[in-house]
């Protein structure tokens, strides 16, 4: 919904937008899909201009179609599988991680998500070469436990350090430090900046739940919206940017009815990632 | 091909900025999307568009600003700026880090060194096992001069229900004391000497900062100020909340309200943690799970509960072992960053058992596997 602006495309002028929004047309939306001809009547504007407007309006906003046989060929290229350091769970996710796609990983208490997170960063950052992004929202990482698992992987101090020097880990302990967290991994990532970040392929978020439990419940749906958004930027992250995204959660019955939180149950994800 | 829209940060949607709901729904109906829109409106534009006052409108730009100004603009190294590292370094902060040690071999080797500091340690067991007894040596073994092996710390004992016991501790100090001095008998150093000048009784016990919180308002608002507390106080390593459970297990209608409120608190606390470079140490009671043929004694609280704690220890009497003088205490490690081998979840099980003065036996199970005793070791 976003709305008209002076300077928004050519032709737009300030004088414009004021006759439109007396008119109740305020956004791109109201305008383009209303009657122009009406439009050009009730406002006196001339026909020909609201049609150039529309045109590049609708130039600017919509979305490309795309043949679904260039996709999968886009697909083919640019997807790439990490390995978990972990046989039966590879052979468990056909293979490994997807880049390109959110793995998430529930679990109880105590069941070991943490630690499988640091098995995947240690294998792609010593196996692979590749950088990994750690995200650490309940204070779990612990940098002695991924070098007891380095060096079961491999003798040479030197590789060790090097791996321990591609992850990044960043602590973020709420909603909103994480969300501005994830911006700036997108700000880096699409201005493609050599810095020592290095080719990033893995981003690991433990946990999900940390951060959106305390919000959600009561009768804001405000934690709903803000999972929402979270779960929108880690998806459209993992597609953009071809990075395998693996957050970590419990699972947790919701009454979506009033928002209200179930006590967990251990049967069915109902998370909405 | 799919777009991919170079996206700065000004590009950044309302949804993710920390702005009250009652704002946020005004300006979704306005139309506004991103905070680059917000900003090119100004103050003015947006009071008269959305039907704020002028001083609502400064304010809320002003957090959108902050916001995407991001990192540059905050100072670093204080609370709130970003906490980046990269592994490596975090490796070499955790190998020059202390431990707080408990005076129990058994329960020390089976930490990794003792209670870890930057971490949530929870404590739970059924009622006369020892928890309270714990957390009060804890507050005088963080207090321990760093030539003995400790933190030279200072430490915050928050109390719920009322089990401290001042002449308990004056015991436990003064044993502290004695044996800090046995030590620099026996070795004969001169900072050794010089440490002992400072650790007295009435140093350990002005140092433990006690305080009685009689339900979950009083709880959270002690939690809440405590960062400025700690801010004052620097030395401070330790944090015990000794019964986070009683405030929060009787007269509570609103479990998803309890849910919330004790996952906010587990934030808050590691935030704590992380910043101030202390070690938390939290008590929790046991609650029966009725299942469909057996009932057991899990941790009380709940299961959401049970993430909140990077370290939890569960504490209970076994009877199984041969009837003796002394008794017998089982300490389960239930989740712990530190377990050596394998780190598949279903396989790793471990049975240690060893006997100190009161005998114990541990070890570290996970909740779907049988139990099977690997190796065994006495320690008198």
């Amino acid at each position: 919904m976003v709305v008209l602006r002076a300077g928004l495309c050519p032709g737009l002028t300030e004088d414009m937008i004021q006759l439109l929004r007396a008119n109740g047309i305020r956004t791109v939306v109201d305008f383009v899909s209303s009657d122009l001809e009406d439009v050009a009547q009730k406002c006196s504007l001339s026909y020909k201009a609201l049609v150039a407007v529309r045109r590049v309006l609708l130039a600017q906003f919509s979305a490309f179609p795309a043949n679904g046989a260039d996709l999968y060929e886009e697909l083919k290229s640019s997807t790439a599988i990490l390995p978990t350091g972990s046989p039966s769970l590879d052979q468990l996710l056909d293979s490994g991680l997807y880049t390109g796609e959110v793995t998430e990983l529930m679990g109880a208490p105590g069941s070991g998500k943490t630690q499988v997170c640091l098995g995947i960063a240690a294998s792609v950052s010593l196996g692979l070469k590749q950088h990994v992004l750690f995200l650490d929202s309940t204070g779990g990482f612990t940098a002695s436990r991924l070098y007891q698992m380095l060096q079961a992987q491999t003798e040479d101090e030197e590789e060790q350090l090097e791996a321990l020097q591609r992850i990044q880990v960043v602590r973020v302990f709420n909603i909103y430090e994480l969300l501005s967290a994830l911006q700036e991994l997108r700000d880096r990532l699409s201005q493609q900046v050599v810095s020592s970040m290095g080719p990033l392929k893995l981003v690991v978020l433990d946990s999900v739940s940390a951060v959106i439990y305390p919000l959600l419940g009561g009768r804001q749906s405000e934690g709903l919206a803000l999972m929402m958004q979270l779960s929108r930027e880690l998806k459209t992250l993992a597609r953009e940017f071809s990075l395998a995204v693996v957050p970590t959660g419990i699972q947790v019955e919701l009454d979506i009815g009033n928002g209200d939180v179930l006590e967990p149950s251990l049967v069915t994800p109902t998370q909405g990632l | 091909l799919s777009r991919c829209r170079c996206i700065p940060a000004m590009q950044r949607e309302l949804g993710t900025l920390p702005l009250a709901p009652a704002l946020r729904a005004r300006l979704a109906a306005a139309g506004f999307q991103t905070a680059q829109e917000l900003l090119d409106t100004g103050p003015c534009g947006l009071s008269k568009e959305i039907g704020i006052s002028r001083e609502e409108a400064l304010e809320a730009l002003q957090v959108v600003r902050q916001e995407c100004d991001g990192n540059a603009a905050r100072p670093a190294g204080g609370p709130g700026a970003t906490r980046k590292f990269t592994a490596l370094e975090l490796l070499e902060e955790e190998q020059t880090q202390g431990f707080i040690i408990t005076f129990c071999s058994a329960l020390d080797n089976i930490l990794g060194g003792g209670v870890q500091l930057t971490k949530i340690t929870e404590i739970c067991g059924a009622p006369g096992v020892g928890k309270t007894q714990l957390c009060m040596q804890l507050a005088v073994d963080v207090q321990i001069p760093e030539c003995f092996g400790g933190v030279a710390g200072e430490a915050v004992f928050i109390d719920t229900e009322g089990s401290f016991m001042v002449d308990r501790v004056v015991d436990i100090a003064a044993a502290c004391v004695q044996h800090c001095h046995l030590i620099a008998e026996a070795q004969q150093e001169e900072d050794h000497q010089k440490a002992l000048e400072t650790f007295s009784l009435e140093n350990i016990l002005s140092h433990i900062y006690y305080f009685r919180c009689r339900d979950y308002t009083e709880l959270l608002a002690q939690v809440y100020l405590l960062p400025e507390f700690l801010a004052e106080h620097s030395k401070v390593r330790l944090v015990v909340i000794d019964g986070i459970a009683f405030p929060f297990r009787h007269d509570f209608e609103d479990l998803s309200l309890r849910t919330r409120l004790l996952n906010g608190l587990a934030q808050q606390l590691i935030i704590i943690a992380n910043d101030h470079k202390a070690a938390v140490v939290l008590t929790n009671q046991m609650t029966t799970r009725i299942g469909q043929s057996q009932s057991t004694l899990v941790p009380a609280l709940g299961e959401s509960w049970g993430h909140a704690a990077t370290v939890r220890l569960i504490l209970h009497w076994d009877n199984r072992l041969e009837p003796s003088k002394n008794c017998e205490i089982l300490f389960v490690a239930m989740r712990s960053s530190l377990f050596p081998g394998s780190f598949l979840p279903s396989l790793y099980h471990k049975v240690i058992s060893l006997s100190c003065s009161v005998k114990c036996v541990l070890y570290i199970m996970s909740p779907c596997s049988t139990l099977r005793l690997k190796s065994h070791a006495v320690i008198p």
